[in-house]
């Protein structure tokens, strides 16, 4: 069993972290005052297909493995949480359903501008009175004899304020128990964006409320079969999570890294505070829980790769790379004491940043049900 | 066109570097491409790009050097030989350059580029002792490249007081600058495709030589011993009152350092 990462790995590594150091970090805290990302930044990472990372080449995009994939959002994440939310978005739950579940015309007219960044997408499940419960969706597709009339508020979508093509998931109004995923663009007349939401992180990413008011989509728009809604948003869910899993180990590294630096650097009764067992007790503790997150992380991805099933991983994967995220982005606080409850320095955004990720695509309690669902009924 | 363009693996001199007996300590050393071979990649991938031309590159020495190669293939480059021979560990620029000249002749190549020196030695005489091997043209400090026509390119060269505009006939050296450009990152799609790339690797007798032939058993010169840079000492940081601070700065800089 070889757990050292080969050289593309370690190539792709290197290349991004070296883009995310040089392009990203100069303007991390600045876009943290947020909401909305620099234009030429996005411009600079479309020529390098972080857009199109795991899009086949004769889509445009660069094709990429998923342990590639998960390193790619590691290293922006560790960077900027807020951006990597928005890459991980855009390329899982955002444009992975089409490629799976979507016709050939389907991939060939959306997945194409997806992949060169040219139209950011964004996957819409939340509503006011459904979450966690898929079930509660009250987003209506009416079908028509052109297609589907779309009705609905959907709330806390992420890249909301800069998508370009959507996923709705919505419920069929002759058959409420059979929701679909259908696919609206921007320019759909009677789709608008509400305002951005007012987080406590993630503050660069423009995660709003959209609203569909009688949004006429043709019936070629309508994602796999009409009623098979379920399956592709938890299909969509799983990948999703390997994402945010990888995005919340970024940032539990970066809080890591700048965690290292202080303690070593920071003097208190003539030592550097390094030196007092606290702190190395806390450094340890971090140092593992980012191991072990890594592990299981790279574990889920290679899973996907091999075609098996990876729910259950992927689920494991997520609930302790986002643990990790809030406890070592805690610790990471803690250790920098009344700086690091500063905005002046990183850590204070890794720990707003942080939390989120026990929330989103799926929290932590439901990947704790997907997980005993998985023990509960695997034979043994 | 056809272009060569040669890259090295040196040790990455920003990580600390061990010397015992005068020699550099393998453990801990990390390697990484010569940054103005990078710039010699990117002025090739550009020629590529604007002029179609076919380009190859050459690296040379002992050991795995599949890495450094694998980026440059992402980068662009189309494709690359790899001189691995043990022998060529105790070589000089001159035999660097007279391998580099084989390589040259089993090739029809057009131009070569390579970066002006490498970091690790700060040399600077591989590529243009290659164009008196080959009895043509060279021209270093190169900081652009014009294609004229399929036999003629100009180059600008940095010199101290100013930069000359040189017309160059084909086949020619040229030894690049950093100021050059700015070598790309590579995009996703080609650290993939690289990964999909043959590197052919040979030893010296696979090139159809020697190290005997490319001067190696008649060396002329031979580095004898290492002397590592002495470690700048850290700073001291005071940190409190300014008017405290400088107060005791002054006095430090009377008393301990002796500079007032």
């Amino acid at each position: 069993m070889d757990l050292n990462p080969c050289m593309k790995h370690q190539l792709i590594r290197k290349t991004v972290r070296e883009f995310a150091e040089n392009e990203i970090r100069p303007r991390a805290a600045e876009m943290d005052k947020g909401p909305g990302f620099p234009d030429d930044l996005m411009e600079k990472m479309k020529p390098l297909h972080y857009f199109g990372l795991q899009v086949p080449g004769h889509l445009g995009g660069a094709d990429l493995d998923t342990v590639s994939y998960a390193i790619v959002v590691e290293e922006i994440s560790r960077v900027s949480a807020a951006l990597g939310l928005c890459i991980t978005v855009h390329n899982s739950v955002g444009i992975y359903p089409i490629l799976r579940f979507g016709t050939r015309e389907q991939k060939q007219q959306f997945v194409p501008p997806m992949a060169a960044g040219e139209s950011i997408g964004a996957f819409c499940l939340t509503e006011a009175n459904a979450g966690s419960d898929a079930g509660g969706v009250e987003t209506v597709a009416r079908e028509t004899a052109h297609g589907f009339v779309i009705n609905g508020t959907k709330i806390f979508v992420t890249n909301g304020g800069i998508c370009g093509t959507i996923l709705v998931f919505a419920v069929s109004d002759s058959d409420p128990g059979k929701p679909g995923v259908f696919i609206v663009e921007n320019h759909t007349p009677g789709f608008s964006v509400g305002e951005i939401e007012d987080l406590c992180g993630m503050r660069a990413n423009p995660v709003a409320s959209l609203f569909f008011e009688d949004c006429a989509i043709p019936a070629d728009h309508c994602l796999g079969i009409p009623g098979q809604g379920l399956k592709i948003g938890l299909t969509a869910l799983d990948t999703g999570r390997i994402g945010i899993a990888a995005q919340a180990l970024g940032i539990a590294q970066a809080a890591f890294e700048e965690s290292v630096s202080y303690a070593q650097a920071r003097q208190q009764f003539n030592k550097p505070i390094s030196r007092f067992q606290t702190i190395q007790n806390y450094l340890a503790d971090m140092a593992v829980q980012i191991d072990a997150a890594r592990l299981l992380l790279y574990r889920a991805a290679d899973v996907k790769d091999t075609g098996r099933p990876f729910s259950a991983e992927a689920a494991m994967a997520k609930l302790h790379c986002s643990t990790t995220a809030r406890m070592v982005t805690d610790l990471a606080v803690q250790i920098h004491g009344g700086y690091g409850y500063s905005r002046e320095y990183d850590v204070e955004r890794y720990f707003r940043d942080a939390k989120v990720t026990e929330i989103y695509e799926g929290t932590s309690e439901i990947q704790r049900m997907v997980i005993a669902r998985h023990i509960l009924t695997r034979p043994t | 066109m056809k272009i060569l363009t040669t890259v090295k693996k040196v040790v990455d001199v920003e990580l600390n570097i061990h010397v015992e007996n005068g020699a550099i300590m393998e453990k801990g050393l990390q390697y990484v491409i010569n940054a103005w071979d990078e710039n010699a990649v990117e002025a090739a991938v550009q020629l590529k790009e604007a002029h179609k031309a076919e380009t190859t590159l050459v690296s040379l020495g002992s050991g795995d050097n599949t890495d450094i190669i694998r980026k440059c293939y992402a980068m662009g480059i189309d494709n690359a030989i790899h001189i691995d021979d043990p022998a060529l560990a105790k070589a000089d620029s001159q035999i660097f350059a007279r391998v580099l000249q084989r390589v040259y002749e089993a090739g029809d190549y057009d131009l070569v580029i390579t970066g002006k020196q490498a970091q690790d030695t700060d040399a600077g005489q591989a590529g243009i002792m290659l164009g008196e091997f080959l009895g043509i043209p060279c021209v270093s400090n190169v900081i652009e490249i014009k294609v004229t026509d399929d036999t003629h390119i100009q180059v600008s060269r940095l010199g101290d007081a100013g930069t000359e505009i040189v017309d160059l006939t084909l086949p020619a050296v040229v030894t690049v600058s950093d100021s050059i450009n700015e070598p790309r990152l590579p995009a996703m799609r080609g650290i993939m495709m690289a990964k999909k790339k043959k590197i052919t690797v040979m030893d010296l007798a696979g090139l159809g030589t020697s190290f005997e032939e490319v001067g190696g058993t008649a060396r002329k010169s031979e580095i004898v011993e290492f002397m590592a840079q002495e470690k700048r000492k850290g700073g001291r940081k005071f940190e409190g009152d300014p008017a405290e601070i400088t107060a005791k700065v002054v006095q430090l800089l009377v008393n301990e350092a002796k500079v007032l």
